[in-house]
């Protein structure tokens, strides 16, 4: 005979059932499957492989992308936490292991939970800038999220008939789900209400939880790496500065400030869409790259380089592919909603691109090399 | 049977194309300590206590249990989700655009919404009777 545990018998709430499980799960699987793909895309942008060009249009794609990566992110965290109270008896299930198919599906389980666990801890930790953890962020939470989509996937092909069974037919047993479930949608959205304004600027005033909060900041617009954090208050500062394109051009050409805002100059409102989740616009006034671009003399599919004055750190440059230096749309600004750019956003000169990782908007720019 | 299969063999593929990239790419060994450890601070801390307190609502007359209760797990979220932005670890002097707001008076101010809502909500319960 199979013993129970007394502990089992103990779980008096009903709620604790298949139903409540699989409607919850449900909800789950679309919200990991959105983190999922909406990371993919953040991950690729910033490392795109060979054969991929990202399009420099919708100007606002990676703003909604990573917007409903973070934000979608947080109002996961109290759906996870109901579901597995909801399955928290299973726990004790006895005996623990009833054969190695069972053991297999049990450390199945433990993977799914562990990586749901990590990736909601460390995303949370990350936005609130709280480094909390030994090892490097993205690397972690980016092939952790793969260990959890598998087993997930995993998780899914096993209960499909189980969820299938509960949910299609009405329940005659009286248990109040819905007021449960009515209530973890409502703590979602009360997350989801009080953070989503760091992107969606129209509820910035609700943002009371948001890390950041559009329209505060050097010149209204917050700032990811200072200055100081980047070590360039001397060089920046230099009024013999200059800006050198460079590489496979027909002419190299050197400008200083007065020169670059002697050329025509352009304003565009264009987002820093940060991999934290805000967003902000602003109206940023420059030089198209593509007319020093084509000063210089480059070929249509040249990759492009710009480099800043950092001494290190893994985004003192970034590449530009064609679609996105092609655009009117990119600058190299000088000016940020109507004033100087602030040392802090990259004064003198700093590219502002649509539709690109904030990270990938170099500030401090010296060089723009053409590959 | 076969798409199970198939399915079973795409997620165990990536469940290793993501340990293997956590072994060569990232630091495996604090990586286990916060991969498990969240587990256990979950199963064995998190949830007891949110037992805990069930259990005492459960002592609550039984018209005030499930408002109370739906209070408690709005809260506790919203809670959850501020606290590392009430506690500020990630502030910085020089980029007072990070965390530039007042969480803990934010967080107290939710909290009281939530108490007002729950506290409208008995009180229309008990005069609908």
């Amino acid at each position: 005979m199979v013993r129970q545990p007394s502990v089992l018998g103990r779980f008096s709430s009903r709620l604790h059932d298949e139903r409540t499980a699989s409607w919850l799960g449900i909800w789950l699987g679309v919200s990991f499957g959105v983190a999922f793909l909406t990371g993919l895309i953040s991950h690729f942008m910033q490392q795109p492989p060979d054969w991929l060009r990202w399009p420099s249009r919708p100007v606002n794609l990676y703003r909604v992308t990573q917007g409903l990566h973070v934000i979608g992110g947080l109002a996961t965290i109290p759906l996870l936490l109901a579901k597995m109270w909801t399955v928290y008896p299973k726990l004790f299930q006895w005996p623990p292991l009833r054969s190695a198919r069972h053991a297999v599906e049990r450390g199945l389980i433990f993977l799914l939970v562990a990586a749901a666990l990590f990736q909601m801890v460390t995303g949370l930790l990350n936005i609130a800038y709280w480094y909390a953890f030994p090892f490097f962020f993205t690397v972690a939470h980016y092939w952790t999220s793969y260990i959890l989509i598998g087993a997930l996937i995993i998780h899914v092909v096993n209960e499909w008939a189980k969820v299938q069974r509960t949910v299609m037919k009405r329940p005659e047993d009286g248990v109040d789900r819905r007021a449960f479930l009515f209530t973890v949608a409502a703590a979602s959205g009360a997350v989801m209400l009080t953070t989503v304004g760091e992107t969606f600027s129209p509820l910035a005033r609700l943002a009371v939880l948001a890390p950041r909060r559009p329209g505060v900041g050097p010149a209204r617009l917050p700032v990811n790496t200072s200055a100081v954090a980047a070590g360039v208050t001397t060089t920046a500062r230099k009024p013999d500065w200059t800006l050198t394109v460079t590489g496979q051009v027909e002419r190299e050409l050197t400008f200083t400030m007065a020169e670059l805002r002697a050329l025509p100059q352009h304003t565009e409102r264009l987002p820093i869409s940060c991999v934290e989740g805000w967003s902000a616009s602003g109206d940023w006034t420059g030089v198209r790259l593509r007319d020093l671009l084509r000063m210089a003399g480059v070929a249509a599919d040249a990759q492009v380089r710009v480099e800043s004055l950092q001494r290190g750190g893994p985004y003192r440059k970034s590449w530009v592919d064609p679609p996105h230096w092609r655009d009117p749309l990119t600058l190299l600004a000088l000016d940020l909603n109507g004033a100087p750019l602030d040392l802090d956003h990259g004064s003198p000169c700093r590219l502002i691109a649509p539709n690109r990782p904030g990270v990938l908007q170099t500030k401090w720019l010296h060089t723009v090399v053409v590959a | 049977m076969k798409t199970r299969i198939a399915l079973y063999a795409v997620g165990g593929s990536l469940i290793l194309l993501g340990l293997r990239g956590i072994v060569t790419e990232s630091e495996p060994r604090s990586w286990v300590v916060w991969f498990a450890g969240a587990v256990l601070l979950h199963d064995f801390v998190l949830v007891p206590a949110v037992l805990v307190i069930g259990v005492l609502t459960a002592w609550l007359p039984v018209a005030c249990r499930t408002p109370v209760r739906a209070a408690l797990i709005v809260a506790g979220a919203l809670t959850l989700v501020a606290s590392p932005m009430v506690l500020s670890t990630g502030q910085r002097p020089d980029n007072p655009s990070i965390l530039p707001l007042s969480y803990g008076r934010s967080l107290v101010i939710l909290l009281a919404l939530v108490v007002a809502v729950t506290a409208i909500w008995l009180l229309r319960k008990r005069t609908q009777k």
